[in-house]
């Protein structure tokens, strides 16, 4: 039992201080990752009101309950400002379940290891990257699990962004209107790979040869036919003061073409809200964004756990809300403790459409949970949250290696400016691609050249 | 391969393509998805989607002068002057004029059309992919067409003249309205495998291979189209098909380049990931050669007066290959290609007509001629590559103004027609001449003989080169955001030794140059406001030593109706398009002109629009004005001018 030694108000105390005074260190009562180290449960961390939403709001909520329209002020403070006015006045609901205490459970297994055993051993070298205490490109986990800077919370999510060694997502997308109709939709992939800092496949922690990039990417789409074959290759340098080097193969043009690195503002699809550079709230290179600043702390409800619909036979979700019923997707949110808010601007990107984004990083897992950008006005612009899960519900599972996949399940990408909304889910399958993890045989078939041809399909 | 091989290749395919599609629809309706179905077969993946498209151009132009209803001479009243044989001698045969038996002209019963519209057609796509195995994959692409028809040349209508057309293919030439589809070359059956093709409708299969893939290995086995190199529209490195030039020709929206315009071969095709960065690409297909639009459709650009035996049959079981290496190094890369293929685009020269038909002895020329051949004339005349008949040319001054116009000597092409086909010509009493003024009345010498026109034979062979290329390209890296940061550079080159072209004069001979392609690229993306995603504009330029864009030898440029060609030494061109999304790319605008220096530009404005997912509309303006600069036939859009339009398609896609 958890004895009440702090008053209700201990922890926003806390939060307002050490971010009034610039310094940052997870977790309240104790660092919070000494917590997870000790004993796998971060809750030591926290003092109780921070520990449930129960204690958040003395019992006016509870778990189980579903936050809507009438009760969403109780919880203003825990939710994004945009996540809040889709509440408010978008029929957007949440359902919340019990948060989660056991570490293994809010991200992959072999990863959360790694954060264990390879804590205390990163650093920054000359050129701002990240390297072992010898200098040696990263060996996995998260680098710096005692974070105290925004830059060293930031360089570790750009660093691992799915936090497995190679994946393919199989992904369905839905482009809505601001009336709520689904205008576009289509079916991709989305394929990432690690040669540094791998925990799960051989060989580790490098592919040999390959220590000076950071991850393979690709995007592919294969439906519908219009944009059939439509895909990017993203091959990113360790060193991040560099442009990821971007290859696309476009419909029109049937052949590989090489495009500007610098082309992470752009849609890639007609009717899609998304840009490259909102993959994982960290889809650009480290330093070419700056001045990262953590601009508050504090207690936040988000989709860490619960996302994985194992009801449906392709993983597919239900959906609510919006003016036709199809605008959010079905979301279980938890009470986390502490979410810390960084503020960062593109500064290699002066005619970038945004001119800075806040994002929500769950303290305990380092995890985004949520996004805000703003536009060059100061305006909020595209605000984005997921839901994540262990790959694990009602007696089904779906496996990665010895243990449950875990993963993110779905994706809101939001317009606010005119109301247009971008869902993705993770699914089982698109045509003629399943979603996989750790397969030696993703880089093969989605990460070269070679691939994106035969990604073309028939032309 | 004979006709019933094709014939069964045909069948296969088709019948594939019908599985395919009963397939997918079987899993459609097992998954009950209205929109785009997937399901499972066995343990077998099964996708299947495509579009339902209609296409108008709307006529804003002229009609096309390469047709009969289009012939810039019809209605039109041309003067004739023959002159005097004076057989084995250039100096002096028919130097003297015989105004005695002057006359005068018509293109009699052939009316000029008045379309609304150069080009509309039904179309539909569906595209099949059948997962077999972790590495293995058929996928299949079936593209049907349906065109109406226009308002077009009846052969029929010009029976009551001599008979009518005799010579050539009965279905291109012979027919109550052009064959829009059909490809066929002489005594062949199905020229293009797994291709289905009437008056009025295609269907075909672009796509229908095997995909496996293991490692860096990727190997695709079947029918299918390759593309090379980063020009765009300019083919420097997209060597390895030929064009489809039925349907739209070159007309349809520029910055799709040539999505639906190579002709798919049989072909094996290897992919090997060497490394990171360097990627191996080799194939071996069976040879298709480009297929031209038929005589009197909409796009054609050989004259109607010349019937075409094309000659594909005796090359149709042979096979091209390349290998092509590139290579990628952060900024920079690099690319090289070897190619040995058939020239897809072939070769012409005059060939005999094997038309028997008289000279007609109601005029004192042809009752002359017919005479001296013994009351035989028709025999030596099918010894010639000219038939007495309709449709063909009716004048010397519609000789040289159609000879100019596609770039031939009308001088060094009677010539040819006489040397290389005598003694059959000589007993016609036709010699070779050494002026303009000689050819021009040899010419109507002979029309008149004809009694009234006479059309011209050629043949299409195909000559096996080797092209080799190399390519570079560099990323420019400055200030963040600034014109030049990330422009990325292109420079592409290729070389044919000893490549066979058509000559001028459609000589047995042909000619022979080194041939050179070079295009530079530049691309760049810009943003200019916060709103709109980044401008896409891409400058092209392209230089070739010995034809023109077309492929037609630079010798016969400059020619007009009064002159013979003069050559130019090289042709440059330029491009300069743009591309503009709108927020979220629900609207995409854009722009392109290519300009030849010489006087003629294209530019073809554009905007597409897509609503919904499923539906797509675009709308292009094609302006063609190959009359900036003097004599149009120094130029090469010239060719083209006729066909000022706006293209509408709206498309509905599942």
């Amino acid at each position: 039992m958890h004895i009440r030694r702090f008053d209700h108000d201990y922890g926003r105390r806390h939060f307002l201080k050490s971010v009034a005074a610039g310094v940052f260190g997870g977790g309240v009562l104790m660092p919070v990752w000494d917590a997870i180290a000790n004993t796998g449960d971060p809750s030591k961390a926290y003092p109780d009101e921070l520990l449930s939403i129960e204690g958040y709001t003395k019992g006016r909520i509870n778990t189980g309950d579903e936050i809507t329209a009438d009760n969403v002020d109780l919880v203003k403070e825990l939710l994004e400002p945009i996540k809040y006015q889709q509440i408010k006045t978008m029929g957007r609901r949440l359902k919340i379940v019990p948060t989660t205490r056991d570490i293994m459970r809010l991200s992959p297994w072999e990863y959360m290891e790694a954060t264990l055993k390879n804590a205390g051993q990163a650093r920054f070298d000359e050129r701002g990257n990240i390297v072992t205490l010898q200098g040696k490109p990263w060996i996995g986990g998260t680098p710096f699990p005692n974070a105290t800077s925004a830059l060293e919370l930031y360089a570790g999510l750009t660093m691992t962004w799915g936090r497995h060694d190679a994946c393919m997502y199989a992904i369905r997308e839905y482009d809505l209107s601001a009336d709520g109709d689904v205008q576009f939709n289509y079916d991709c992939g989305w394929a990432e790979l690690s040669p540094i800092g791998r925990v799960s496949m051989n060989p580790k922690p490098y592919l040999p040869g390959r220590e000076n990039k950071l991850r393979y990417q690709s995007v592919f789409f294969t439906r519908p036919d219009s944009i059939k074959g439509t895909s990017f290759l993203n091959i990113w340098d360790y060193d991040q003061n560099t442009f990821p080097e971007l290859y696309g193969y476009v419909s029109a043009f049937k052949r590989i073409r090489q495009f500007p690195t610098d082309q992470r503002f752009e849609p890639l699809i007609p009717g899609s809200t998304l840009y490259l550079s909102d993959a994982w709230a960290a889809g650009d290179p480290l330093y070419t964004w700056g001045n990262y600043r953590v601009v508050s702390r504090g207690p936040a409800l988000s989709g860490v756990s619960g996302g994985w619909n194992a009801e449906h036979p392709n993983w597919e979700h239900k959906t609510h809300g919006g003016p036709k019923g199809k605008t959010f997707w079905d979301t279980q949110v938890e009470f986390v403790p502490e979410a810390v808010v960084i503020e960062a601007e593109p500064v290699k990107f002066p005619r970038a459409p945004v001119s800075k984004k806040r994002v929500w990083i769950d303290a305990r897992t380092q995890l985004p949970i949520a996004m805000v950008s703003y536009d060059r006005r100061g305006e909020p612009y595209r605000s984005f949250d997921g839901a994540y899960g262990l790959y694990e519900s009602g007696g089904k599972s779906f496996n990665d290696g010895a243990h449950p996949y875990w993963s993110w399940a779905h994706v809101h990408a939001f317009d606010i400016q005119t109301g247009r909304m971008t869902r993705l889910e993770q699914v089982r399958e698109i045509a003629g691609h399943k979603t996989m993890v750790n397969d030696a045989v993703i880089y093969d078939r989605y990460l070269t050249n070679a691939a994106l041809m035969r990604i073309g399909g028939s032309d | 391969m004979d006709g019933s091989k094709a014939g069964r290749w045909l069948k296969t395919g088709l019948a594939t393509a019908a599985m395919l599609v009963a397939s997918g629809t079987a899993s459609a309706q097992a998954e009950g998805d209205g929109s785009f179905f997937d399901g499972f077969l066995g343990g077998v993946d099964v996708s299947i989607g495509g579009f339902i498209r209609v296409e108008n151009a709307f006529q804003t132009g002229d009609e096309n002068p390469f047709n009969q209803t289009g012939n810039i001479y019809n209605n039109q009243t041309v003067a004739r002057l023959p002159g005097v044989p004076v057989p084995g001698s250039p100096a002096l045969s028919f130097a003297v004029p015989n105004p005695l038996l002057a006359d005068t002209t018509q293109r009699t019963g052939i009316e000029t059309s008045n379309n609304w519209s150069n080009y509309h057609i039904l179309r539909g796509e569906v595209e099949t992919g059948i997962r077999l195995s972790n590495d293995l994959s058929l996928i299949g692409r079936m593209r049907a067409i349906y065109d109406p028809g226009y308002d077009d040349f009846n052969a029929n209508s010009v029976d009551f003249d001599r008979g009518g057309i005799t010579g050539g293919d009965r279905k291109l030439y012979r027919g109550n309205s052009p064959n829009y589809f059909e490809f066929r070359p002489e005594g062949k059956r199905h020229a293009n495998p797994l291709e289905l093709a009437g008056e009025n409708y295609l269907v075909y299969l672009p796509s229908l291979f095997f995909d496996y893939n293991r490692g860096p290995l990727n190997l695709r086995v079947g029918n299918q189209q390759i593309a090379w190199g980063q020009a765009l529209f300019f083919r420097v490195f997209d060597v390895a098909n030929g064009l489809d030039l039925r349907r739209h020709s070159v007309l349809d929206y520029a910055q799709e380049e040539y999505a639906d315009k190579r002709v798919p071969q049989l072909s094996i095709r290897a992919g090997y990931q060497i490394t990171d960065e360097i990627l191996a690409d080799a194939y071996v297909a069976k040879f298709q050669p480009t297929i031209f639009g038929n005589p009197n459709t909409q796009y054609n650009i050989i004259p109607a007066q010349f019937t075409v035996q094309d000659r594909y049959g005796d090359f149709d079981d042979k096979f091209s290959y390349g290998l092509r290496l590139k290579a990628n190094y952060g900024q920079w890369g690099f690319q090289g290609m070897a190619v040995r293929r058939y020239n897809p685009d072939g070769v012409f020269r005059w060939t005999k007509s094997n038309v028997d038909k008289d000279l007609p002895t109601n005029n004192p020329l042809g009752l002359t001629v017919h005479t001296l051949n013994g009351f035989e004339s028709g025999q030596t005349l099918a010894n010639t590559p000219f038939e007495a008949s309709p449709g063909g040319v009716y004048s010397a001054e519609e000789w040289f103004e159609y000879a100019a116009m596609v770039r031939l000597d009308g001088v060094a092409g009677l010539n040819a027609a006489i040397n290389d086909f005598a003694p059959a010509t000589t007993n016609l009493l036709a010699s070779e001449v050494n002026t303009f003024d000689q050819a021009h009345n040899q010419l109507d010498t002979f029309f008149i003989a004809s009694g009234g026109s006479l059309r011209g034979h050629i043949e299409r062979k195909y000559f096996q080169e080797t092209v080799l290329g190399l390519g570079v390209s560099y990323v420019v890296e400055a200030e963040p955001g600034s014109p030049l940061d990330q422009l990325i550079i292109n420079l592409e080159t290729s070389y044919t030794p000893d490549r066979v072209f058509t000559g001028i004069d459609l000589g047995q001979n042909f000619e022979n140059h080194d041939a050179s392609v070079t295009a530079l690229v530049m691309e760049k993306y810009q943003r200019f406001s916060q709103s709109f995603p980044a401008t896409y504009f891409v400058f092209q330029a392209m230089h070739r030593n010995a034809d023109d864009l077309f492929g037609r030898s630079l010798r016969g440029y400059g020619g007009s109706r009064t002159s013979t060609p003069d050559g130019v030494g090289s042709a440059n061109y330029v491009v300069l398009a743009a591309q503009q999304p709108f927020p979220n790319d629900i609207y995409r605008a854009a722009f392109a002109v290519l300009y030849d220096p010489r006087g003629s530009i294209l530019v073809q404005p554009g905007v597409k629009w897509k609503p919904r997912g499923s539906i797509t509309v675009e709308a292009f303006y094609s302006y063609i004005n190959g009359d900036l600069n003097g004599n149009p036939n120094d130029t090469l859009l010239s060719t083209a001018s006729f066909a000022d339009e706006l293209t509408l398609r709206v498309a509905y896609q599942f």
